[in-house]
């Protein structure tokens, strides 16, 4: 028997203009896409509820903007998604949701279980078991040593010529006029050397 | 049972006799040549620029003198057989036993294409794993790139390729957030982080590829051989396709190994380190290669920019060995793919070397590292004084012109042997001499390569006879292009001056810029046409003398433009020239390196609009890479309130107004905060259309609408 249309048809916000209600489901479809969820049914399934949610505390409070209700309504969605999956409920948003995501492009979720993202009921236990296990390492523990740099002996005339070097470099006035006076004394040299 | 070999065998006076037979050579080419040139000069009428040319001939021929008495010292060894190498510590066992030590293999990085780094890691991770010994290694990527798109791309390309490696806690990857002593700097960052968890370290290049069976016999060879603290592989270049790239690989290859046989001869246990595809123990490393600045300021003072000699100039002041495995297959690395791009390097290599000069005299050295120093300085300071050798050639000629009536009468026309006068004008002796030690190796090498049956490899006899003649006229004509780049940087940076550059290109490219070209060489082309139209004026017969130097300056900017050009460089390699053994029968790593690079190149870019930022924005927009790049950044205590103020700003700016309005430095500080970075990616899409600027609702509409996965550096 074919399901009713009226029970699709069920949910329409109460409050706000379609425009507004388009923008944020445009909003979740954009948001859902750049999760990698691709798969359609599955995109409405979740902006269903997204917006139904949204819809909600828009009656509550028309001033706020559906978009923003709706990309607030997935965030607290995902919240709860991950920290029942991942077994920690109180961890602040920006951990939670950081490290969720993480955890989700890991064990490549999305992919491989394409019904069960967002779904409170029935996640299969080896998702459960790769989302559990899945965390980014950048480097192993840290056993900092100091590494100091031994002076070099330069030797003798290294040393004088070194001191000198960083006197000249004190004036600069002195060095170009150096450097000059060498360049034309060469050129003064090949010139007589060779007339 | 027979004691295995190791490098402690080999007999000092061995090593003695060895040096002592290389440098007598040297010096006797030398005295022989510049005894014919001083009597070529003092035959002459007398003049005051005697003295100069003969002081000037003798350092260049020297130097000359010196890569073909090592080039003739590796012949000798090539069909004798040499004991005295490292690699005989480990020969004939297979890799399942050789002794091993934990080791990281590290690859500093700095804005390099971010698929070439992974692909190549992946390679020499797969590589490695085929040896059933990977659990001795662990990868560090030490990234210092500063331009944001590459830093992402390289944060997603790690994760993705530990991913499908499955190489978390094997593979790391670290940013650097203040990049401070460029590559030392870095080295020296991972070795005070993480240095005391290993006994060795593999340091490579972003372009390097090492096959897991040559990382493990380095491992190998340092493990049985403890008083040896650097170990130097000779990688051959590798995936030249530009005729320039594919000309410099075609000669590494061909005579590549007769040089490094004869650098082995001499060199035994106080050989070089050359910055990549070695191997370093690392505790004696972390003690005493530690790099103090020098005296004054950059570019000729300040922090040493070529740490790699003075490093094995340092250990070896310690007490520890430093060898070349210079037969050891498998270690490769990829060239400059133009001339211009080689130039760029060698002005980098140029300033570096020449700091080398404050350590000539250092108290400690070995003279065979002080004797490195100076050829890495003279492979520099050596073309200033070519040309002002031939300048003062020159002008000494117009000089003997004005006085001589017939100027091809000014020299003798025989050539005085002790007492034997041999018919020959002794300027022509001499040429002939010089030139004999310049391409004598060459021919010997090829000769070589046709007596040991390898012609096949390098397409053939007929081709690898043309290809070689072609290589040696490449080389006769870039010669004197590499001179007026090298005296041009030494003089520079003798007065305290940098080189600017136009705008940099990294890939090899079917249509070279010409502007590029023609800036960087249209002083060469200018110089050239006048000296050789003065001395085609005042003396002729000179000018024919001077001609092929003359050539290369006068056609520069078309010949580097041509040797830049990929197409032909492929057709070169669809006709069968310049090619290698690499190319003929390539290692598994090569072939796989090629072919999954070819897999991510020939994938979408981005939309034009968005590809200038693409790195912040998948950083800001994507939840995975933003997670990603989160998690990889240090959490910092809340700055003060003018920080907070500016963060603050920066992020209202960066979503209103979009990432054009932002410079490099706010994107990158905004990159390195996590709070912001956080803040970001929330507020982005939580804010209404109206608040953003159009940039980032078009990145929102486009973002993965054509692909199922973002455009990343990696996609298998």
């Amino acid at each position: 028997m074919e399901p009713p249309l009226d029970t699709l048809n069920a949910f329409r916000p109460r409050t706000g203009t379609p425009e507004q209600w388009n923008a944020a489901y445009i909003r979740v479809e954009d948001y859902l896409r750049a999760h990698r969820v691709h798969n359609r049914l599955q995109q409405i399934t979740i902006l269903q509820k997204v917006i139904a949610r949204a819809a909600a505390r828009h009656e509550q409070d028309t001033t706020l903007d559906p978009t923003t209700l709706a990309a607030e309504e997935i965030d607290r969605m995902m919240d709860e998604w991950f920290g029942e999956l991942l077994g920690d409920k109180n961890l602040p948003h920006e951990r939670i949701a950081v490290e969720g995501r993480v955890a989700l492009l890991l064990s490549d979720g999305v992919d491989r279980w394409p019904y069960s993202f967002l779904d409170e009921q029935c996640v299969p236990p080896e998702f459960a078991q790769e989302m559990q296990r899945r965390s980014i390492q950048a480097g192993p523990d840290m056993t900092v040593t100091s590494m100091v740099p031994r002076t070099i002996e330069l030797g003798a005339l290294t040393e004088v010529a070194g001191q000198t070097f960083e006197q000249i470099e004190k004036w600069p006035i002195l060095r170009v006029t150096l450097l000059w006076a060498l360049f034309l004394s060469v050129m003064a040299l090949v010139f007589y050397a060779t007339r | 049972m027979s004691v295995p070999f190791t490098v402690e065998q080999v007999d000092k006076s061995r090593v003695s006799r060895r040096r002592a037979t290389f440098f007598t050579l040297v010096f006797l080419l030398t005295t022989l040549a510049s005894w014919f040139m001083a009597d070529l000069l003092w035959r002459g009428p007398s003049n005051y620029a005697d003295l100069p040319v003969l002081v000037l001939f003798a350092i260049l021929f020297a130097n000359i003198a010196t890569g073909f008495c090592t080039a003739v010292l590796g012949l000798y060894v090539i069909n004798r057989g040499d004991s005295a190498r490292i690699t005989r510590s480990i020969e004939g066992e297979p890799l399942s036993q050789l002794p091993l030590g934990s080791t990281a293999i590290i690859m500093p990085v700095f804005n390099e294409d971010p698929s070439r780094i992974f692909e190549g890691l992946r390679v020499i991770y797969r590589s490695l794993e085929e040896t059933g010994r990977l659990d001795d290694f662990d990868f560090f990527i030490l990234s210092d790139s500063n331009d944001p798109n590459r830093w992402i791309q390289e944060e997603v390309a790690w994760a993705e390729l530990c991913k499908q490696l499955n190489g978390f806690g094997r593979i790391f990857y670290r940013k650097r957030r203040v990049a401070i002593n460029k590559k030392s700097g870095n080295v020296a960052d991972f070795l005070r982080r993480w240095g005391s968890s290993y006994r060795y370290m593999v340091v490579l290049d972003a372009d390097s590829i090492m096959t897991g069976e040559s990382i493990v016999q380095l491992v190998a060879m340092m493990e049985r051989n403890p008083t040896v603290g650097i170990l130097q592989t000779a990688p051959r270049i590798v995936n030249g396709i530009t005729p320039f790239s594919r000309i410099q690989q075609f000669a590494s290859r061909l005579y590549g190994p007769m040089f490094l046989s004869g650098l082995n001869y001499w060199h035994q246990g106080e050989s070089n380190f050359w910055g990549h595809n070695a191997v370093i123990r690392v505790a004696p490393f972390m003690e005493h290669a530690a790099l103090p600045e020098l005296p004054g300021a950059e570019p000729f003072g300040g922090r040493i920019l070529s740490h790699d000699f003075v490093e094995a100039a340092l250990m070896r002041k310690a007490g520890w060995k430093v060898w070349l495995a210079y037969d050891i297959e498998g270690t490769f690395e990829e060239g400059p793919p133009t001339l211009i791009d080689s130039a760029k390097r060698d002005r980098r290599w140029c300033q570096g070397n020449l700091q080398h000069s404050w350590l000539l005299f250092a108290r400690g050295f070995h003279p065979i590292n002080r004797f490195h120093l100076l050829m890495g300085i003279m492979g520099y300071v050596g073309s200033p004084l070519w040309l002002l050798f031939m300048l003062i050639c020159t002008l000494h000629r117009f000089n003997t012109v004005q006085h001589a009536a017939d100027a091809a009468d000014a020299g003798p026309h025989y050539t005085m042997i002790f007492d034997y006068a041999v018919p020959m004008p002794e300027a022509l002796a001499l040429f002939i001499l010089t030139m004999v030690l310049i391409f004598l190796p060459k021919v010997l090498s090829l000769g070589l390569v046709l007596k040991h049956g390898r012609s096949g490899a390098y397409g053939g006899p007929f081709r690898l006879i043309i290809s070689t003649v072609l290589e040696v006229i490449a080389s006769a004509l870039l010669a004197p292009i590499n001179m007026m780049f090298h005296a041009k940087f030494v003089a520079y940076i003798l007065l305290g001056q940098g080189v600017s550059w136009v705008t940099q290109q990294r890939k090899a490219s079917d249509d070279p810029d010409w502007r590029e070209a023609i800036i960087t060489h249209y002083g060469q082309t200018l110089f050239g046409l006048v000296w050789g139209a003065s001395t085609y004026i005042i003396a002729p017969s000179f000018f024919w003398w001077l001609s092929p130097v003359l050539l290369g300056l006068v056609l520069s900017a078309p010949l580097s433009i041509l040797l830049s050009r990929a197409s032909l460089g492929r057709r070169t390699r669809e006709i069968g020239l310049f090619l290698t053994p690499d190319e003929t029968e390539p290692a598994k790593e090569l072939t796989l390196l090629d072919r999954h690079l070819a897999e991510c190149y020939k994938q979408m870019q981005p939309i034009r609009e968005l590809r200038r930022d693409y790195g912040l924005m998948q950083a800001i927009l994507d939840p995975y890479v933003n997670a990603v790049h989160v998690s990889l950044l240090r959490q910092r205590r809340p700055g003060s309130y003018s920080v907070r103020r500016y963060f603050v700003e920066l992020r209202r700016k960066l979503l209103a107004d979009g990432p054009d309005r932002l410079s490099t430095r706010e994107k990158m500080a905004l990159l390195l905060d996590p709070e912001s970075m956080n803040w970001l990616h929330e507020q982005l899409w939580k804010q209404p259309p109206e608040k953003l600027s159009p940039w980032w609702r078009l990145a929102m509409r486009q973002y993965n609408v054509l692909t199922a996965t973002p455009v990343t550096a990696l996609y298998r």
